[in-house]
């Protein structure tokens, strides 16, 4: 069992949630005896991350640049505003594009945040940048949002992966990966690009069922007697990782989107994105905490609006039909989807009748969980070229989404004895959007 | 303020280990001696008592991986374990150290060292150059050189430029990475704001450190680095500042660059492309901020970064964890746990030339490098090193390691060392592909479940490491009769290490359950064997 | 008589413009032009006046994409999925129709100008009576859907010069001929080279025939567009012109481009049919013109900007462009 470290000897940090949690699935003698984790069972803390393990997040990746203007903040008329026009929704005053007349139906459930103000323009290192909630530093890579809520809401025993990516496309793939940065190896994601399988989660074909059980269960058994008297969190990593292969391979079904009733697979549509939402909330309904389905590629420089017009139908109606599968799952106050780019499209249009790339004044959008529905947070000027009031960048953004899944922005993560916050010192959450 | 009370409170905590004056040992003490009166101090002052000496084997096992990067045949490890020669630990190091393997290996990590982003790691110049210098024993401080102040039109030593070169689109990370790599310094925090926890930093000290390096620039097939060229930047109060080149230390120095005239420009416009047509190096600056790092960085009282920041690397690098933790944090309010030993260590390397292998003879020599890594009871403060920490492998230490066990040991019976040499270079090579699919070890490593499900489900361990065709060590077990005799030689290719008489129960019971099918049972045994912490750490 | 040599073809004037201008159409005769543009309104401008002063005329609720003179009718389709009728003789709007489910691409006026037929993405190309403005014809045919699931878009529709037959091409390469009276269909034509689908790097499409024009002797029709795209996030397929014998639905020529890059926004042909022009763009404009029955690409121009639309006069000799912020004039002869 891996060592705890204590960094300053505060309560916040005995209590080790992935320690408790494995004790318990363990169910060691060893760990039982240790009294600090059985304090730690009664401590508020405990009971307000047991809470926390119910929240998911399925973040709508629009790898390449979604435009603003085409989907949450459209300016028809204006010069710059493109020829969709706007629609009202069903909430009083809020009107989004033309182009999601079913979002329209169930803008009370989302948050638009219309002024993301992200300075950098640059897929590669704005992609990086919207993944962590931060520019990585010369020295420090952060995690990504994925990594820290597997690290939060993941469970040592679990059965399922704590964090899958899906990114499909090749076109910026290796741009945003998703990336545990310093948490490490531990957190990073299942990665699937060539198909909605994960790699080595199914069984070889020259090994019975049975031998592949037995023979995992034997090298437990040579193992122990390595592990007696050493202490390591790396060790108890390797066990740990190696405990879960047998209930990971059992979730390969998870992936199987045939194992959905017809009725549901019709309601999401056909095509991959739709496909891969669907599985990412069969994810998150057994209990993964984070999935990132990437949808590529929105870099729309010639033909925006065409590119739009073929795009966000397809995001407007696997989203809805999301929200509702979610709503009608009782899940909706417990699963959060985001949708988020690197960063949005120019106002201006160019000659090739596109869109540029654009981090002043755009939008992303937050549903579910602790999530005021219907708010729509920041405002942008007539033309959409900057933002006027209610500036959001990625950290208060990511601040945002760790308070209202009830985890503290402020809490630290170590990097060796440095004390590194989930987010950058000072910057706060956005309460008008939280519940 | 705060910080300053808590530092003070730091200082006299039995976590910093103070040795008394008197006990500081002369200059020429052997370094292992040096090495366990301090520890074993701090081991007494804590009132611990220390885990004993690791067995032969275990301690082979450990400096081979070490050292060379593999685990040893069992030949090897038969032959340390019955030797009877009083001095077989020192032999057994030199010989590892005399090794290509060690200069390979030792490359490998240097290179991680340099590039912990792992781009491209393993196949550049760089990778080359370090093998070279390694093999070479280039002493530290000529390393320093050539790669902050590279001499390209050196085939030899062209691989070293590598390193700058793969920073020249980022001058601020090229920064903080040289300040990380030989200072042990991680500035980029100073370069947004003061430090806000260390005071040590300032956005000066960033800057001051760029300034040394922001005048290089790329000048096609040599890198190139203009005599001026300043830097501004605005500090979070007050006006805006023009750059001083300023060491770490606050040693400031005078910077004779002045912008050039519109004539001078044009001038070193012409040069420069005369000597890209030329294809020779571009004219070196009359001042070279890099070769002035280099020379600042190396004068007396400066260069105790230098050299504690090598010697806190290789203390990590043998025993899994630096004196100061992590090793891009050196600075007055992360004091060392030996502060005394590593002062001792740093003015002995430096001293000696900065001889690394002399460096790293002394660290393993030391009873502090052997003790056992099993602890029964609670293990005390890991800072003590009073009990050897586990190290997992590296890729490539993993990868050629599976090799070697997945080898028939009779393969390397009757080798001449050379002989012997080229099958594990062989065995390395071959499995650099596998290692690529492996996590590199960092700070507060864990092993994901990716690693577990690779080893579990992917058809290249079994095509790579679990053939039982040619000289394998699956193929020898065909010939076996008795389960217990199989499970004998697989512990023992496995873990170089006889079995226990749990160990050969459990397998014999595994197997007999599986009669008719013992190939697949043995198969499978070496799987469990291989993926198991003991096969997947150094101990 | 023989049109002029396209060699002669250059520059007489340009205007700048604050938006973008996605159609024109021209009084035969007259420098009146009508202007269809970005800015949701209809303009109309006199070329041949000491001051370029476009009129605005009305305007649509959207982009005004395409206008069409129907004798004195001036008619105007807008991504509004609407269709106005401005009476020129009168000066004002004579009736708006709520003439298509979703954006209107292209409205063109029969030769005779009693009929005017309108294209839209709800892949419908309606036939109107241009006195009454009642619905003559609903054409279907073609696909709501791309093979990949998405919406399909329908950009181009052309009279023949006997006003006999209407053509209509689709966002997947997919051309269909008319029988303009009756309704019925009379023949199709393939160019899927012009639609490129990218399934693997991107997941979405681009291209389309985005224009048509047939032969004086109706006989030919040719197709325009971009070849196939390597980066979909740009217009960087070669301009491309396919012609074809409409009734076997075989392609008889094919212009794949060489020099630039971009969609062929507009055909048109020589009156005597001795040469083919294309016109259109990506980041700047191009004119092009082929001699189809050798097969031979006789000139291609650049013009300064991504040319959408253009006038070419009875006579050839004059060649109006709109586009991106400019509105060219060239002579030819």
């Amino acid at each position: 069992m891996p060592a705890k470290r204590t960094f300053c000897g505060s309560p916040e940090h005995a209590v080790n949630r992935r320690a408790f949690l494995g004790a318990a699935g363990a169910a060691g003698a060893t760990l039982a005896a240790d009294m600090t984790q059985l304090d730690a069972l009664a401590s508020p803390a405990v009971n307000d991350a047991l809470k926390k393990t119910q929240k998911r997040v399925i973040l709508l990746w629009l790898a390449g640049g979604a435009s603003q203007l085409e989907t949450w903040d459209p300016k028809p008329g204006a010069p710059t505003g493109g020829p969709f026009r706007a629609i009202k929704t069903d909430v009083p005053g809020v009107a989004i594009s033309e182009l999601m007349p079913k979002m329209a139906q169930r803008m009370k459930h989302t948050c638009i945040l219309r002024g993301l103000d992200t300075k950098n323009g640059d897929h590669g290192s704005a992609a990086v940048t919207m993944m962590r909630g931060r520019r990585n530093e010369a020295a420090i890579r952060y995690p990504d949002l994925g990594a820290v809520l597997a690290r939060e809401m993941g469970r040592p025993d679990s059965k399922v992966p704590d964090y899958v990516s899906f990114y499909t496309q090749t076109e910026g793939r290796s741009m945003a990966p998703g990336d545990a940065g310093f948490l490490g190896a531990r957190y990073a994601p299942m990665d699937l690009t060539t198909n909605n399988v994960p790699d080595f989660i199914r069984r070889l074909a020259d090994i019975t069922d049975l031998d592949h059980k037995e023979r995992s269960d034997l090298r437990d058994v040579l193992g122990k007697q390595f592990a007696a008297g050493r202490h390591s969190e790396t060790l108890g990593s390797q066990n740990e990782a190696y405990e879960r292969v047998r209930g990971l391979m059992s979730s390969e079904k998870l992936f199987d989107v045939t194992q959905e009733p017809q009725k549901v697979r019709d309601r999401y549509g056909p095509g991959q994105f739709a496909e891969q939402t669907l599985i990412a909330r069969r994810l998150v309904e057994a209990g993964v905490p984070f999935v990132r389905v990437g949808r590529a590629w929105w870099d729309s420089h010639g033909q925006n609006f065409e590119t739009h017009q073929e795009m966000v139908p397809e995001l407007d109606h696997v989203m809805a039909t999301l929200i509702d599968d979610l709503k009608d799952r009782g899940m909706l106050d417990d699963v959060m989807i985001v949708t988020l780019s690197e960063f949005g499209r120019t106002p201006a249009i160019n000659a090739s009748l596109g869109r540029d790339h654009f981090a002043s004044a755009w939008s992303s959008t937050i549903t579910g969980c602790g999530i005021k529905g219907g708010s729509v947070y920041g405002k942008t000027d007539a033309n959409g070229n900057k933002v006027v009031a209610e500036h959001v960048d990625a950290g208060s953004l990511f601040a945002t989404i760790y308070e209202a899944l009830g985890i503290n922005p402020e809490k630290n993560y170590y990097y060796g004895s440095r004390p590194i916050p989930l987010v950058n010192p000072g910057i706060e959450p956005i309460k008008a959007v939280l519940k | 303020m705060r910080l300053r009370l808590l530092l003070t409170a730091a200082l006299v905590a039995p976590s910093a280990i103070t040795a008394r004056a008197a006990d500081a040992p002369i200059a020429n003490t052997p370094i292992p001696q040096v090495i366990d009166r301090y520890i074993d101090a701090a081991i007494t002052e804590a009132g611990v008592t220390p885990a004993g000496q690791a067995d032969d084997a275990t301690l082979i096992r450990r400096l081979t991986l070490d050292l060379v990067g593999r685990i040893p045949t069992t030949r090897e490890v038969d032959e340390y374990v019955a030797s009877t020669d009083a001095d077989k630990r020192a032999k057994l190091v030199d010989r590892l150290i005399a090794s290509p393997g060690f200069a390979r290996h030792q490359a490998a990590l240097f290179e991680a060292m340099f590039n912990p982003e792992g781009n491209n790691r393993g196949s550049g110049g760089f990778r080359q150059y370090m093998t070279d210098a390694v093999r070479e024993n280039k002493p530290w401080n000529r390393i320093f050189r050539e790669v902050v102040v590279p001499d390209e039109a050196d085939a030899k030593l062209k691989g070293a430029a590598e390193f700058i070169r793969g920073r020249l689109s980022d001058a601020d990370k090229l920064t903080n990475d040289v300040s990380v790599a030989f200072f042990g310094v991680n500035v980029s925090c100073a370069q947004c704001h003061n430090h806000p926890l260390v005071t040590d930093w300032t956005q000066d000290h960033f800057y001051g450190m760029k300034m040394f390096v922001a005048r290089t620039f790329d000048a096609g097939a040599f890198l190139g680095e203009r005599g001026y060229g300043s830097i501004k930047y605005k500090p979070t109060k007050g006006p805006e500042r023009t750059a001083k080149m300023m060491f770490l230390t606050g040693a400031v120095v005078e910077d004779p660059g002045k912008e050039p005239t519109a004539d001078e420009q044009k001038k070193e416009k012409e040069a420069l492309e005369k000597a890209k047509a030329a294809k020779t190096a571009p004219p070196a600056p009359k001042f070279s901020a890099r070769a002035k790092l280099v020379e600042v960085a190396l004068k007396d009282a400066n260069a105790e970064f230098f050299a504690k920041n090598i010697v806190n690397r290789m203390w990590h690098r043998y025993f899994g964890s630096g004196f100061v933790n992590p090793l891009d944090q050196m600075h007055s309010e992360n004091p060392p746990s030996h502060p005394e030993l590593l002062a001792w260590l740093a003015r002995d390397v430096a001293a000696n030339g900065y001889d690394l292998k002399r460096l790293t003879r002394g660290l393993v020599l030391s009873k502090a490098y052997s003790r056992s890594s099993k602890y029964d009871s609670n293990p005390p403060d890991s800072k003590l090193f009073a009990v050897a920490r586990l190290k997992p492998m590296t890729p490539n230490q993993l990868a050629t390691s599976l090799k070697i066990a997945a080898t028939d040991p009779a393969a390397f019976d009757g080798k001449k060392p050379d002989e012997l040499e080229k099958m594990y270079e062989q065995a390395e090579s071959s499995a650099s592909g596998f290692a690529r699919l492996i996590a590199q070890p960092t700070e507060n490593f864990q092993i994901g479940v990716g690693e577990a499900l690779l080893f579990s489900n992917g058809e290249r361990v079994l095509k790579e490491f679990l053939t039982d065709g040619g000289n394998s060590a699956l193929a020898r077990t065909k010939a076996m009769k008795a389960p217990a005799e199989v499970a004998a030689f697989l512990v023992k290719t496995a873990y170089g290490r006889s079995a226990t008489s749990d160990e050969v129960k459990a397998i014999t019971t595994y197997v007999e359950k599986r009669k008719g099918r013992e190939a697949d049972a043995y198969r499978q045994v070496l799987w469990a064997l291989v993926t198991g912490p003991e096969f997947r750490f150094s101990y | 008589m023989p049109a002029p040599n396209p060699d002669t073809l250059k520059l007489a004037k340009d205007f700048s413009r604050p938006s973008i201008v996605f159609g024109v159409a021209r009084k035969a005769g007259t420098g009146t032009i009508y202007l269809a543009c970005s800015d949701f309104k209809v303009y109309a401008a006199d070329i041949t006046a000491a001051k370029f002063e476009p009129k605005e005329l009305y305007g649509h609720e959207s982009y005004a994409t395409s206008v069409a003179l129907a004798g004195t009718t001036l008619v105007s389709g807008g991504y509004d999925g609407k269709l106005m009728w401005w009476d020129t003789a009168a000066g004002k709007v004579a009736r708006t129709t709520d003439a298509h489910a979703k954006w209107i691409r292209k409205v063109v006026a029969s030769p005779d100008g009693k009929f005017v037929a309108s294209v839209a993405d709800d892949m419908a190309c309606k036939v109107w009576d241009a006195g009454t403005g009642k619905l003559v014809h609903d054409l279907r045919g073609h696909k709501e859907k791309t093979p990949h699931d998405f919406t399909s878009m329908l950009y181009a529709v052309a009279y023949s010069a006997d006003g006999s037959l209407l053509a209509t091409g689709d966002k997947v390469g997919h051309v269909a001929v008319w029988d303009a009276k009756t309704g019925a269909q009379v023949g199709a034509c393939e160019a899927p080279v012009m639609y490129t689908w990218d399934k693997q790097q991107r997941l979405h499409s681009i291209g389309g025939t985005r224009s048509l024009a047939f032969s004086p002797d109706g006989k030919q029709l040719a197709v325009g567009g971009m070849g196939k795209v390597g980066n979909i996030d740009h217009l960087e397929g070669k301009a491309r012109v396919e012609v074809f014998d409409w009734k076997a639905g075989k392609q008889t020529a094919e212009f794949p481009g060489d020099k630039f890059a971009g969609l062929v926004n507009r055909l048109a042909w020589a009156p005597d049919g001795s040469w083919l022009l294309g016109a259109g763009g990506a980041g700047e404009g191009f004119l092009l013109f082929f001699d189809v029955a050798a097969k031979k690409t006789l000139r291609q121009e650049k013009v300064m900007m991504h040319v959408h639309d253009v006038d070419l006069s009875p006579d050839a000799k004059e060649l109006v462009c709109v586009g991106h912020n400019k509105i060219t004039v060239h002579k030819l002869g």
